[in-house]
Order: C-alpha cells, then sequence, then structure tokens
C-alpha cells in the first residue's frame, strides 16, 4: 500500500470530521478556542496512533467475538494514560477540555479505525493511518476552534487583537454549528478541486 | 499466524490478560502522576489565594477551616507570613448565578476588609456574566479595601453599594451573595 | 408571440407576483415607519437605511459572486428583510452591527438555504437573534424616545417588559406599573424598545391595510394575539401581585411586530388555515412561557424561530386539498 496516501487520505479525502463526520461531540463541544481544538486533537492522534498499533500487534489473539470489548478496554488505557499526564503537566488545558477527555473513549473515530482499519491492517499501516486520521482531525478542530476564536473573541491561539467582545454567538454552542457548516462547505470545495 | 477460535477458554483468557496488561500500565502511570498532579492542583489553589491576600510565604495545610453553611462547604485557607496571619482566602459560592453556581475565592485582612477577589470556576454567560473574571473587567476592583459592615454588598438597583455589570444584574446579584456568605463564615470562624 | 407555450396545469393567473406583495407589505410598514422616527429620529433613519442597503447589497454578492446564479436583489424581499430587520434592533445600535445583522439574515438566513422560498427560518429574526446573542449589551440597551439628534449617544433605558423581569419577586406588579409608561405610551408607542416594535397603533393599521389587500389573512396574528392574552389573562387572574395584566403584554415587546410581520413571512409559515391556527397558538404559549418563566424579558422572537422549525411538519399534516381530488366520506 501506497503509505502516502494512506497517511493523507485522513487529512481531507476521508477527514473524520467534514467528511465522515465522526467525532462531533467533541468538535462541537471544545473548539471555543484554537488552542484547545489543538489540545483534543492531540489528544485523540495519540490514543488513536496508540490503539492502531497495539490493535494492530494483537489482532491476531483476539478472538473475533470479544474483539470490541478488547479494543474499547486498550482505547480506554490510553484515553485514562492521557487524562492523568495532561492533568498532572497541562492542568489549565484539562480544566478547558474537562468531560470532554475522557469521552475520547467513546469517540467513534478511534474505534472505527480500531476496527476498520487496525483490525485487518500491520502495524506500519495501521500507525500511519492512525497519525493521518489524528492529524485530519487536529486540524479540524483547530480550524474550527480558530475560526470561533476570531469571530467569538477577537484572538488567534490566545493573542488578542480586539479590545472587547467579539460576536459572542460563535463562543455559544449555535456559533459552533453554523461555523462548522460553513466549514464543511470549505472543505467539500477543496476536496471537489483536489480530485 | 492464524486467527483465534472464539471458545469460551479463549475468550476469557484474552480479555483477562487485556485487562490486566491495561490495570498494570495505569497503575504505573498513576503512581508516577500523583506527585506532579498533587503538586499542579496545589499550585492552582495557591495561585488563587496569592491572588486575592497580602503577601505570604505559607499556608499550612492543618490550618485550613471547612465551614458548613446554606448546604454546602466554605474552605478557609489562613495565609501566614513569618509565622503571623496576614490575611484569609474564602473559597466561597453561590446558586443563583445565570447559569447556576459559581465560586469564588475572597480575600480579607485581620479586620474583615476585603482584599481582593477570584473567580475559580463559573459557567456564566459569555460576553455578560463572564464579566466578573478578573481579566475581563475591573467589577472586582470596587470592592478592594471594602469592609463589609460598611459596603452593602447588593447592587445599586437592590439599593446596595455595588455597580453591577452592565446587562448582568443576576451575576452581579450571585457575586455579591457569594461575597457576603464569605464574609459570614470568616466572622463565624474568627 | 407565436409561440405555443406548453406547461403543466394550473393556468390560471391573477396579477400577485413577488414584487408586488413585498411592496404591499411595506406601504403597511408606512404608518409604523413613521411613529418609529417621530420618537427615534435621526437613530431610526440611519438603521433602516442601513440594513436596507446591506441586505441588498449581500443579497446581489452572494448571488452574483458565490451562488453564481441570476440575482434576485431587486425583488423585494431582500429590501422587507432590510426593513423588518431595521425594526427589531435598538435605534442607537452602532451601522456596523446592523450591517453584520444583515449578513446573518440574508447570508445565514436565506442564501444557505436557497434563497427566497427555501429558508425555514425567516431571515430577519435570524439576523436579529445572531446580534442578540452575539452583542448582548448593545442589543439590550434601549434609547429612550424623543431624542431625535441622537445615535449611538442617546440616552438609555430599560423597556416595560424588562422592568417588570427584573422587578417582579420583590416589587408587586401594581408597584412596576407606576414604573412603566401608561397605557396611552404604551399604545402610540412611546416606550423604550425596538426602533419598530413600539408603534402599537400604526402597527395594527399596517395589519388592519394587509388584511384588505388580502396580503396576509387573520389566522396567524388573531391566534397569537389571542393565545397571549387568554394565557397572560389566566396567569393574572390566578396572582395578580406578580403577573402583568394581558393588555400590557400585548402592548409591550416585540409581540405586535411578531405577530403581524414575522410570524406572516410566507415561506417561513404554514400554508393551510388549520396549520396557521396551530402555529399561532404554540408561538403565543410559547412567547408567555419565554416571558414569564425564562430568563428573557421577550421571548417573542425565539418563539417564531422555534414554530419556523416545525412549520415542514405543520405543512405535512394539514395538507391543502388536491383540486379536484374526490371527496371521501366516512
Amino acid at each position: 500500500m501506497n503509505q502516502w496516501k494512506n497517511f493523507s487520505k485522513g487529512l481531507l479525502k476521508e477527514n473524520a470530521v467534514f467528511v465522515m463526520f465522526l467525532g462531533l461531540c467533541p468538535t462541537l463541544g471544545v473548539t471555543t478556542s484554537a488552542v484547545n481544538g489543538l489540545g483534543m486533537g492531540l489528544a485523540t492522534t495519540f490514543v488513536l496512533v496508540m490503539s492502531n498499533l497495539v490493535v494492530a500487534l494483537i489482532k491476531n489473539q483476539i478472538p473475533d467475538k470479544v474483539r470490541i470489548p478488547a479494543f474499547i478496554v486498550i482505547i480506554a488505557t490510553f484515553v485514562t494514560v492521557v487524562e492523568m499526564v495532561m492533568k498532572a503537566y497541562v492542568p489549565a488545558l484539562f480544566d478547558a477540555l474537562g468531560l470532554f477527555i475522557p469521552l475520547i473513549v467513546v469517540n467513534c473515530v478511534v474505534l472505527g479505525r480500531a476496527e476498520a482499519f487496525a483490525s485487518k491492517n500491520n502495524v506500519v499501516s495501521s500507525i500511519i493511518d492512525g497519525l493521518g486520521m489524528g492529524i485530519g482531525f487536529a486540524l479540524a478542530l483547530t480550524a474550527l476552534g480558530a475560526v470561533r476564536e476570531v469571530l467569538g473573541s477577537g484572538s488567534i491561539f490566545g493573542l488578542s487583537f480586539l479590545k472587547g467582545d467579539g460576536m459572542l454567538l460563535f463562543v455559544l454552542p449555535p456559533g459552533a454549528f453554523i461555523a462548522l457548516g460553513y466549514l464543511i462547505v470549505l472543505a467539500n470545495k477543496l476536496k471537489a478541486k483536489t480530485t | 499466524m492464524a486467527k483465534k477460535e472464539s471458545n469460551f477458554v479463549s475468550m476469557v483468557a484474552t480479555l483477562s490478560v487485556v485487562a490486566l496488561v491495561a490495570a498494570a500500565l495505569l497503575g504505573g502511570v498513576y503512581e508516577a502522576t500523583k506527585e506532579p498532579i498533587r503538586l499542579a492542583d496545589l499550585r492552582k489553589r495557591n495561585e488563587a489565594i496569592e491572588a486575592v491576600v497580602p503577601a505570604f510565604d505559607t499556608v499550612p495545610s492543618d490550618q485550613i477551616v471547612k465551614y458548613g453553611m446554606d448546604g454546602d462547604t466554605l474552605i478557609l485557607y489562613p495565609a501566614l507570613k513569618n509565622g503571623i496571619v496576614v490575611g484569609t482566602a474564602v473559597e466561597t459560592f453561590t446558586n443563583n448565578g445565570f447559569s447556576g453556581e459559581f465560586k469564588l475565592m475572597v480575600g480579607f485582612d485581620n479586620e474583615g476588609a476585603i482584599v481582593d477577589i477570584a473567580v475559580l470556576s463559573h459557567k456564566e454567560t459569555p460576553g455578560l456574566g463572564d464579566k466578573m473574571e478578573r481579566d475581563k473587567s475591573d467589577f472586582h476592583v470596587q470592592f478592594m479595601g471594602q469592609h463589609p459592615d460598611e459596603f452593602n454588598l447588593a447592587v445599586t438597583k437592590d439599593k446596595g453599594d455595588v455597580d453591577a455589570i452592565t446587562a448582568s444584574t443576576i451575576s452581579s446579584r450571585a457575586y455579591c451573595e457569594a461575597v457576603q456568605r464569605a464574609y459570614e463564615a470568616w466572622k463565624a470562624t474568627r | 408571440m407565436n409561440k405555443l407555450i406548453v406547461s403543466p396545469s394550473p393556468h390560471a393567473h391573477t396579477a400577485e407576483s413577488v414584487p408586488k406583495l413585498m411592496y404591499g407589505v411595506m406601504i403597511s410598514l408606512l404608518p409604523a415607519f413613521a411613529v418609529s422616527v417621530w420618537f427615534f429620529g435621526i437613530g431610526m433613519l440611519i438603521v433602516t437605511t442601513v440594513s436596507v442597503v446591506s441586505c441588498v447589497l449581500f443579497e446581489y454578492l452572494i448571488q452574483k459572486h458565490i451562488l453564481k446564479v441570476p440575482p434576485t436583489h431587486l425583488d423585494g424581499s431582500a429590501v422587507l428583510t432590510g426593513l423588518l430587520l431595521a425594526f427589531c434592533l435598538p435605534a442607537n445600535i452602532p451601522f456596523w452591527m446592523v450591517m453584520i445583522g444583515a449578513l446573518a439574515a440574508i447570508g445565514i438566513g436565506k442564501m444557505t438555504f436557497g434563497g427566497l422560498g427555501n429558508n425555514i427560518f425567516n431571515p430577519a429574526l435570524v439576523g436579529r437573534v445572531f446580534l442578540f446573542i452575539s452583542f448582548p449589551v448593545a442589543m439590550t440597551s434601549y434609547p429612550v424616545p424623543g431624542q431625535w439628534l441622537r445615535y449611538t449617544d442617546a440616552t438609555t433605558g430599560a423597556t416595560p417588559l424588562g422592568i417588570f423581569k427584573e422587578g417582579l419577586g420583590e416589587q408587586t406588579a401594581g408597584e412596576l406599573m407606576q414604573q412603566v409608561p401608561g397605557y396611552t405610551d404604551l399604545f402610540i408607542g412611546n416606550m423604550g424598545g425596538s426602533a419598530g416594535e413600539i408603534a402599537t397603533v400604526a402597527l395594527l393599521i399596517g395589519l388592519l391595510y394587509m388584511l384588505y389587500r388580502k396580503i396576509i389573512t387573520w389566522h396567524i396574528p388573531v391566534t397569537i394575539l389571542g393565545t397571549v392574552a387568554l394565557f397572560t389573562g389566566i396567569l393574572w387572574l390566578v396572582n395578580p401581585e406578580q403577573n402583568a395584566d394581558p393588555l400590557f403584554h400585548l402592548l409591550t415587546g416585540g409581540l405586535m411586530l411578531g405577530a403581524i410581520y414575522m410570524a406572516t413571512d410566507y415561506v417561513t409559515s404554514p400554508m393551510t388555515r388549520k396549520g396557521m391556527v396551530i402555529y399561532g397558538v404554540l408561538i403565543g404559549i410559547l412567547t408567555v412561557i419565554i416571558r414569564v418563566f425564562g430568563a428573557y424579558p421577550e421571548g417573542v422572537q425565539f418563539a417564531i424561530l422555534i414554530m419556523n422549525a416545525f412549520v415542514p411538519l405543520l405543512n405535512k399534516y394539514f395538507k391543502p386539498k388536491r383540486f379536484g381530488k374526490e371527496v371521501q366520506h366516512g
């Protein structure tokens, strides 16, 4: 398999958020700023890569009928690791992401990749797939976070360029839906151009 | 390598092994991060205390007082410098914010005057109630140096001395209520 | 003209067209506009001009350059959206906020769904609510009427509904009635509020004109106003100490503007009489629930938008009878 293709499909062509609409709960929930989006995206990427790696490693040792519980345990383990490490070393980001970190366990992207890709492919391909999917997810969340932060708070990555407040709607949940809708339009346009 | 067959023994064995390895890994990470997490929590708490009381060097953990009031607990942290109490930070709450509960840290000097106030956590509306955060507006400044016995902790609309945040009377009222509660707890535990 | 045009039935024509209807609505808005200019002066003129021009301009730009379809910006619907948007904004709101509201109304409310006829939500209300959530302070600082020459520097004050929302609980309705303008003032529009919503009597004249010209039917406005009167009447009878009377509820806030002009928008209201009645009753109930029990003093904007979302469902259950269809008995 062409590994570049394997990696790059997650960025746009099969992007988890913009194309497959997976993992929308954290996508809408945490992206009030670009940093939050990036943090969530990187945490998810770590879990994706690690769970894909482990699932690909032990896929032949796991009986078919218990593969889903086994995958869930593996994913939950890595999520808990992320949670504890974040709490210890970046408590501010942990406070901002809050409940959404443990919720990575139920992010469809993670289980979806374990089930649909890692359990059928070798270790290297699975890691690259997890990396591509995770970075695509992180890019989408960062883009959405950046748009919402620029419009809603008048700042980008915490750097304020506007005195006072922006359009608060974009910090609030309805703004997340509106901004995501228009980003999906853009992504579709981009996709149509590249293929 | 052939795929393992799904029979009772293999399923139980596999899941047990997976769960055991996961538990071992988590135990290891837990041990490794236990101390950093404790330090991070302590630092966060101390930062909030530092923001609201005069300069101090320790908050002795055996002098922290928990004071039950109105169905919840307020926590009083005495701040010591060279062994002498220079002020008390009170972690207080209100349930009457626009979006329910929020928590404040209120610092008092030894006479009971408010030194400063910081918001610990809240769910108030961005752009309205969240103006009570220290870096979003100067709302907290009007409390600094005021003594609750002489300064009526109520918004001007309710004939008090506090200028409410524009268009956020409910949040401002709740803020005042939390500060008043902190003062009562401070007075009661002197 | 020797070309034969083949088209599906029906072939009956009327002289009605989109521009003609739109201009009919605009004429009916004239009295309310005059009253608003009388009370808010230059602010009302600036906000209305900016709003109308921006709506038309954004419609043109979006259709021409983004959707790449023939622009329909002059069919009157964009002008009407601009007018209605201006009517439900405070007259002292900065002009750039009006432009953002116009962009939200036309861009998000109308063009995203495919333009006139396809939008689910009333575009002017989408613009208003967008601004209301985005700039809560500017959108709740209403100018005190009578300051003709002042725009953004006008002195602001609370609306009658705002005074009640703040005061109830600590004061009785009777005490609060002393702090709001009297019924005559409420009736002619001498009160704080959005630029066009205050002119109660002028809006009612507009309603009569539209009914006379058969631009709209009575069903939606009458059921909304009737439901609000009934519901607030019951609350008032149960506890007159803590509830405003029904007349006060009818005369204040955006209820008249909403019931007469926002809820009756052709595209976003039900097609059949039965549907209209249910739609109107539910808007009335939601409005009172938000006003009396909710966090906001006024709820008609949210009530209409919420019910807009139910219109396709109402249309599905109350289909217009097909012409020529056999009537089934039993």
